[in-house]
């Protein structure tokens, strides 16, 4: 494998990995803040 | 002479209290600074009364006891501090009768501070333009204290006010809020260690970060009263709302505002502005008249930017050895980040336009003008701002949603949002229409192809209205909100205010969802341009051994479109295309629909790549192919007007927006929204699109 195909495939990593974070797993709520959304 | 008082003048800022302080002194007046600080400090001396001498100290203007600067200090220092050599025998609390409400908060402060305080009501003179009146004896029962009703403007009340001042002995005490009922407990424990100390001030001593040189704060902060600063906040918030509950109840009674008997102009505006027909009328046109202009003056930036992507794609390409990496850049990543820059001109003038309209105090009346219309769909009046906006962008219009108070009307909003026609649908509705609809005119006058196109931008509102209709009845409300909201002035918009706002909210849209985008990008470019097995690793073999011989340009063509058949995307269309073909489409549709689910205007791209035409910013041609396209199995052509309109109706409703999704998601601090969007939507553009097709075909 060229570098050019280890630097890409790490690219998409990166992108999935991002993807999975930003769905499975939440930011934690502030303290005293309800159920309004705004966090 | 009898004696002198010490007379201290206090007021929100703006209410006129240095002229009402001109008018009691005349020229008898010192400025200078208070010790040690460079606040400025102005004294001065009157005569009242009965030969008594007034010795008035003109404190900065102030919104509360809560200080947040140092002017602010200044006030409570002096008004906490009876040593002070400048302690007033009488406040005079100078309030503008046309923001009574927020100018009582500081007067109930100072009078919780039970010195003997005045409330003295300026610009009276205008109460009439305005429509206001006032109960001025229940004012002052309610108040505990004297009234006089003044004009500095005009000179008129003064001497009552001087009157009033002569008699403060007579003045009552008596606190507007009891300082215990804030937290009974915490205020009950107080009492007892500092049993001869004002409970009010005690609450401001500790409640301030400033210091004010006084023993008493040292002595408070070495106690067990200290509280976090969390906690100190909520307390204050806490008697904030007490203030404004007591505020609203004297007024509710005490002051009658009839706008109708208003004679100002603003007053005269507000008639035209909200009226029953001409305020739509009027709204109509300003919404006509900022879409113009966002269309064509961002005409311009996109195309420099399409073409800067595409310049920087080719740059890419022409300057890197061919491989993965500049094909990932190429068309993965410069696409992405170019999919998300395209719409920067459009955020960026829409969001100038709604803050105009803000800044200049016209949107509230537009909010007033639609509560009305909206309140039976279950959405609020500012609803109307997102599903205005959507038409540009659902992302913005979404954010824009942040001012609805409710959260049951800005949750339907956001769910809603997206049926409003967006600009990213434009080039599919175009070519789809230049395919199904011929160019004939009505009357002579009316394209049918213009009419179809605005037909579908009704069908999205209607869609909107439809749908919260819906959610309104699912989520059903366990009390009514009711739309409060104050009017305020027009006034010319502040350009520092204007460009912050914009520039806030386009950062916000690129920063946001432009990650979301750029990651989707990547991936959908992994799973076009990779695939299993043989057929995509030797597409170029099996392409020259299938068709005739092609030139270079021809063959590059074939094999990218055999290789995106094969490649995982194109499984999944292949996949896909049993639950598509009741709606009339192809697997090569399909592959469009699912690579436009991160954006809508990629189906057209998407489709010209597939059907193997090279350029994909060539819409003729890709039209014409289109256009030719026959189906296999049906032997009819693809694009057919049952097709056509079935595919039109399905991205009319579809969800196919990654982007708001993933805004919804952060709106909503919740996936369980945007999936409720995503399969809401869905489902409901593909019952419509079946029955449109299975009726037209």
């Amino acid at each position: 494998m060229d570098i050019q195909s280890i630097i890409a495939y790490i690219l998409v990593a990166g992108a999935a990995a991002f993807l999975v974070k930003k769905i499975f797993f939440k930011k934690k709520k502030k303290k005293d803040c309800g159920d309004c959304g705004c966090n | 002479m009898a004696g002198s008082l010490k007379i201290a003048l206090i007021g929100n800022p703006n209410t006129g209290k240095t002229s009402v302080f001109n008018h009691l002194t005349g020229l008898n007046q010192q400025v200078g600074n208070y010790p040690g600080i460079t606040v400025e400090r102005k004294t001065g001396s009157c005569k009242l009364p009965g030969i008594v001498k007034g010795n008035i100290i003109d404190l900065p203007g102030t919104y509360s006891l809560n200080a947040s600067s140092m002017d602010e200090n200044v006030v409570i220092e002096l008004l906490l501090n009876k040593t002070d050599k400048d302690y007033p025998d009488v406040a005079v609390v100078v309030t503008d009768v046309e923001n009574l409400k927020r100018n009582l908060l500081l007067f109930t402060q100072i009078k919780d501070l039970e010195i003997p305080t005045i409330l003295a009501i300026n610009m009276a003179d205008r109460m009439d333009k305005k429509g206001i009146s006032l109960d001025i004896p229940y004012l002052e029962s309610r108040l505990n204290t004297k009234i006089a009703l003044i004009s500095s403007r005009k000179g008129t009340g003064i001497a009552d006010l001087k009157e009033l001042i002569v008699n403060y002995k007579s003045l009552s005490t008596e606190p507007c809020l009891h300082a215990s009922s804030i937290d009974p407990d915490y205020f009950n424990k107080l009492r007892k260690a500092f049993p001869n100390e004002l409970l009010y001030k005690l609450w401001l001593l500790i409640s301030q970060d400033a210091n004010f040189g006084l023993s008493h704060k040292t002595e408070l902060m070495g106690t067990s009263f200290t509280k976090t600063r969390a906690d100190l906040k909520r307390l204050q918030q806490k008697e904030t709302i007490k203030r404004y509950q007591f505020i609203n109840d004297v007024l509710k009674v005490g002051q009658v505002i009839d706008t109708s008997k208003a004679k100002d102009l603003r007053a005269r505006l507000d008639r035209v502005l909200t009226h029953k027909i001409f305020g739509y009328v009027i709204f109509l046109g300003i919404l006509m008249l900022i879409f113009q202009s966002i269309f064509s003056w961002s005409e311009l930036p996109m195309g420099l930017i399409e073409e800067g992507t595409a310049w920087l794609s080719n740059f890419v390409l022409g300057n890197m050895a061919p491989g993965k990496l500049s094909d990932l850049l190429a068309n993965g990543v410069i696409a992405g980040i170019g999919g998300v820059v395209i719409f920067i001109p459009q955020i960026a003038f829409l969001f100038l336009f709604i803050s105009l309209l803000e800044e200049s105090g016209y949107m509230s009346r537009v909010v007033f003008l639609m509560d009305r219309l909206m309140k039976p769909f279950g959405l609020s009046g500012k609803s109307v701002v997102p599903l205005i906006s959507g038409t540009a962008c659902a992302i913005p219009a979404i954010m824009a949603a942040r001012n609805i108070e409710n959260w049951r009307e800005r949750l339907i909003t956001i769910l809603v949002t997206p049926f409003t026609t967006c600009s990213a649908r434009l080039p599919v509705y175009i070519i789809l229409i230049s395919l199904i609809i011929p160019e004939t005119k009505l009357a002579g006058i009316f394209s049918l192809q213009g009419l179809t196109l605005m037909a579908l931008y009704l069908l999205g509102f209607l869609g909107a209205i439809l749908s919260a209709w819906i959610l309104n009845k699912i989520l059903d409300a366990k009390h009514k909100s009711f739309f409060v909201a104050e009017m305020p002035n027009y006034k010319l918009p502040l350009l520092k205010n204007v460009g912050l706002n914009v520039l806030e909210k386009t950062k916000a849209f690129v920063y946001g969802a432009g990650k979301i985008i750029l990651a989707l990008s990547i991936i959908i470019w992994f799973l076009g341009s990779h695939g299993p097995g043989d057929n995509f690793s030797n597409a170029e073999e099996i392409v020259k051994g299938q068709q005739r011989p092609l030139n270079p340009e021809e063959l590059d063509d074939a094999v990218a479109a055999y290789q995106l058949e094969h490649s995982y995307i194109g499984i999944m269309g292949k996949t896909i295309e049993p639950v598509i073909r009741p709606l009339g489409y192809d697997w090569k549709i399909g592959v469009a629909i699912v690579s436009s689910f991160a954006a809508r205007e990629v189906f057209v791209g998407t489709l010209a790549t597939i059907y193997n035409i090279g350029s994909t910013d060539n819409e003729v041609t890709i039209r014409e192919r289109m256009d030719s396209e026959i189906d296999p199995i049906t032997g009819k052509k693809v694009f057919n007007f049952a097709t056509g309109i079935s595919l039109l109706l399905f991205y009319a409703f579809a969800m196919q927006c990654i982007s708001t999704l993933a805004i919804t998601k952060k709106e909503t601090n919740s996936w369980k929204w945007p999936l409720i969007q995503l399969f809401g939507m869905s489902a409901f553009a593909y019952v419509v699109s079946l029955i449109a097709y299975q009726l037209l075909k």
